[in-house]
């Protein structure tokens, strides 16, 4: 059977619509609270403290200015959803030229294939841990977050099962009310954090605000205990706005993954793989919690059965999820852990190199095919020119001189070198564009050493598919056990030694020699203009396996 | 008068019952032809990436050009099959040649190894993978619209307005309908 879109459309437009009756009933009795007190400090003296009620019109009026605030955060809140919530999580855009992210656009058009063509955007969190979210917004934009640990650690089965989960909380909208209702009590929760870091940093230890600031003493404590009491209700309420998020959400998702992607053994798989590793996000706001596949943050509670949990938790437990998925696929939990290790421990390549010497040229002169040349041997024909046809050895693509940037580059240094433009700061050969774990660097055909972008290089620590020689391990290793006691990243070198920035060398910046990490102390070069980073041969994935050898370790 | 008026009722209620139903059947017709077009294109994409594909694999499997070739020419009648079921045949057809291909590539490590060998296979898997999405959710709509041309009292509408059944769109998988082997 079809799942009924109408049910579910329904479904969400309730949740909504409660959750905005219930902000407009908060302000209400708030505001209400905050005048009749008002009103009753008025009336009261010294002695006595009377109580004033409201009466009808006043309440009324109340009432008008409630509507006014609820409306107005009401749209606070959602203008702008989506951006603000990426912001939040530090969501990043693809990068068209990362494999790994090639793929994940593929499998995100492959869901949306099967939806009917809903629209789904994807965006990557830069982080370790294996996690994914979906948030959309009243526009109907919807956007799928994924972790780069996620990209790195699934299978592209595991993966797909993934994003189909988050397109069927798309499909179905209730990620539009979680959205909504998550980030409609951001808002206070990011006020009381504020409030609260005030009062650490100022008001108890070194006194920063004064007594004679709080004109009138006592009445200005009572008011900023008022406030704070009142931004902690709000937080009650978040937690009680979560009796609405229901756990069947994601029971239901679970099943329409599977609907969508008939591959029930590939989710449970996934969800294995994630709740068994690290699955946090680097999360900042507690409130977003609900949008992510698995509870971010660990909850007992939220792997509890029964009454309690089921009222105010997020999630179901991931235990009950991946049971049930297994009664679908007809398969056992021994046989699931068994697979997913087995997947997990994938065959390691080795490291990839470009080979600028191994390239070779056939080039044409009169009608007859010579060489094979090398290109630093192509200079030398002084009969060659722009339009010469050649051809490299093993391909058979017959093109002009002109039509191929590095013969071009090697004749004429014109054009851009090896497609990248960058030179090598040891050799000043150009350097040649590679594809690393997914992601392009550029590397010398000489000495072998690479550049690496900033963001590059957050990816490629992350990612697991290059394997490690014994020589690699040999030199890690004695990177780890030397104690030098620095103290300081970096090292100190005479200027004139310090190579220029490949990227940034029109403006002559200087590359500073110092350790990956205090913690990962190989030694690199790095441009503090454009934070691109050189690796001398080794180098990269010396560091690739400190870092890969510590998480495991952990 | 009164009997005239619960007449007039009743056909209101007739009417706005038919309009729905007449809604609905437009709505799933739509959605057939979304998914029809859908096939489409993922189709002439599996059949746009092919040349590229053998144009990389030729340079290192020059001694395979029958597999090559059969492939060339699979894509081909996929590509002149105009009747539905001549398309399922020849798309058949071709995913058969693509396995094989796919089968003797791994005989070739440089080929498998090779940035822009494995760039085309992402998207070939992603291509088929839409194909069958792109078919499951077809199917699945063109299943909903036999239903109800089929069932009572909506075929009434149906008939009315010749909505009209569609055919299912079916790739068999090789590896699928061989029978299972038992062994002792």
């Amino acid at each position: 059977m079809p799942y009924s879109f109408t049910k579910i459309e329904k479904d969400k437009t309730v949740t909504i619509g409660f959750v905005f009756s219930f902000l407009i009933l908060f302000y209400f009795a708030a505001s209400w609270l905050i005048v009749a007190l008002g009103k009753s400090y008025v009336y009261s003296n010294d002695r006595t403290f009377v109580f004033q009620s409201l009466n009808l019109g006043q309440s009324v009026i109340v009432l008008g200015i409630a509507l006014v605030i609820g409306y107005g955060h009401w749209s606070y809140a959602t203008s702008n959803l989506i951006a603000k919530i990426l912001g939040v999580l530090r969501a990043e855009s693809l990068n068209p030229k990362d494999t790994y992210h090639q793929r994940l656009q593929n499998i995100v058009d492959e869901v949306s294939v099967v939806t009917g063509g809903t629209k789904m955007d994807p965006v990557v969190i830069p982080t370790m841990a294996i996690n994914a979210f979906a948030v959309s917004d009243f526009s109907g934009r919807a956007v799928i977050g994924v972790t780069e640990g996620m990209l790195a650690r699934l299978t592209r089965a595991q993966l797909e099962a993934v994003v189909g989960h988050e397109a069927a909380h798309i499909v179905t909208g209730d990620c539009l009310a979680t959205t909504v209702t998550s980030s409609l009590f951001e808002l206070y929760s990011g006020m009381l954090r504020g409030f609260e870091a005030l009062f650490r940093g100022g008001g108890l230890g070194r006194r920063r605000y004064s007594s004679a600031e709080f004109r009138g003493g006592a009445q200005g404590a009572v008011f900023v205990i008022l406030i704070y009491v009142l931004l902690m209700i709000t937080k009650l309420l978040s937690q009680m706005v979560r009796l609405f998020i229901s756990r069947q959400r994601e029971y239901r998702a679970d099943a329409i993954a599977v609907r969508l992607t008939r591959d029930p053994l590939s989710l449970a798989e996934a969800l294995y793989a994630i709740s068994y590793r690290w699955r946090g996000a680097g999360l900042p706001a507690q409130e977003l919690e609900a949008i992510f596949t698995v509870n971010p943050v660990y909850s007992a509670l939220d792997e509890q059965k029964g009454l309690w949990a089921d009222m105010f938790s997020t999630h179901p437990p991931v235990e009950e999820r991946i049971g049930i998925l297994l009664n679908m696929a007809h398969a056992d939990a021994e046989s699931l852990i068994k697979e997913v290790e087995r997947k997990a421990k994938r065959p390691r390549i080795s490291a990839p190199q470009v080979n600028a010497a191994s390239k070779e040229w056939l080039v044409q002169k009169d009608g007859e095919w010579k060489g094979p040349f090398t290109l630093a041997q192509l200079p030398a024909l002084d009969w060659i020119t722009p339009e010469t046809w050649i051809q490299p050895v093993g391909g058979d693509k017959v093109k002009m001189v002109y039509e191929d940037n590095d013969v071009q580059h090697a004749l004429y240094k014109t054009g851009v070198g090896g497609g990248a433009g960058y030179n090598c700061p040891r050799c000043q050969v150009a350097l040649q564009p590679l594809i690393y774990e997914g992601v392009e660097v550029f590397q010398c055909g000489c000495c072998q050493g690479t550049l690496v972008g900033e963001t590059e290089i957050q990816r490629i620590v992350i990612r697991q598919e290059v394997g490690f020689s014994e020589r690699i391990q040999r030199i890690a290793e004695g990177i780890k056990n030397e104690e030098r006691m620095h103290g300081t990243r970096i090292i100190a070198r005479d200027p004139k030694l310090l190579f220029t920035c490949p990227h940034c060398r029109h403006v002559k910046a200087k590359m500073l020699r110092m350790f990956y990490t205090e913690v990962y102390r190989v030694e690199i070069d790095k441009c503090h203009t454009c934070g691109m980073i050189w690796f001398d041969k080794d180098e990269l994935e010396a560091v690739q396996y400190l870092i890969e050898d510590a998480v495991e370790k952990v | 008068m009164t009997v005239l008026l619960i007449l007039a009722a009743v056909l209101a209620v007739l009417i706005l019952w038919a309009v729905a139903i007449y809604n609905n059947f437009v709505q799933l017709r739509e959605n057939t032809k979304n998914g029809w077009s859908q096939i489409d294109v993922q189709l002439k994409r599996r059949h746009d990436l092919i040349p590229n594909l053998v144009e990389t694999a030729k340079g290192y499997m020059a001694h395979e050009r029958g597999t090559l070739e059969s492939v060339i020419k699979a894509r081909q009648q996929a590509v002149d099959a105009s009747t539905l079921k001549d398309k399922q045949a020849a798309e058949n057809f071709l995913s058969s040649t693509l396995r094989s291909l796919f089968a003797v590539s791994e005989n070739y490590p440089n080929l498998k190894a090779d940035q822009h060998m494995r760039q085309i296979q992402e998207e070939l898997v992603s291509t088929e993978n839409k194909i069958s999405f792109a078919r499951q959710y077809y199917n699945d709509e063109a299943n909903r619209l036999n239903t109800a041309v089929q069932s009572f009292p909506d075929n009434i509408v149906a008939n009315a307005f010749q909505f009209k059944r569609r055919e299912f769109f079916e790739l068999e998988d090789a590896s699928e309908k061989k029978t299972p082997q038992v062994k002792f």
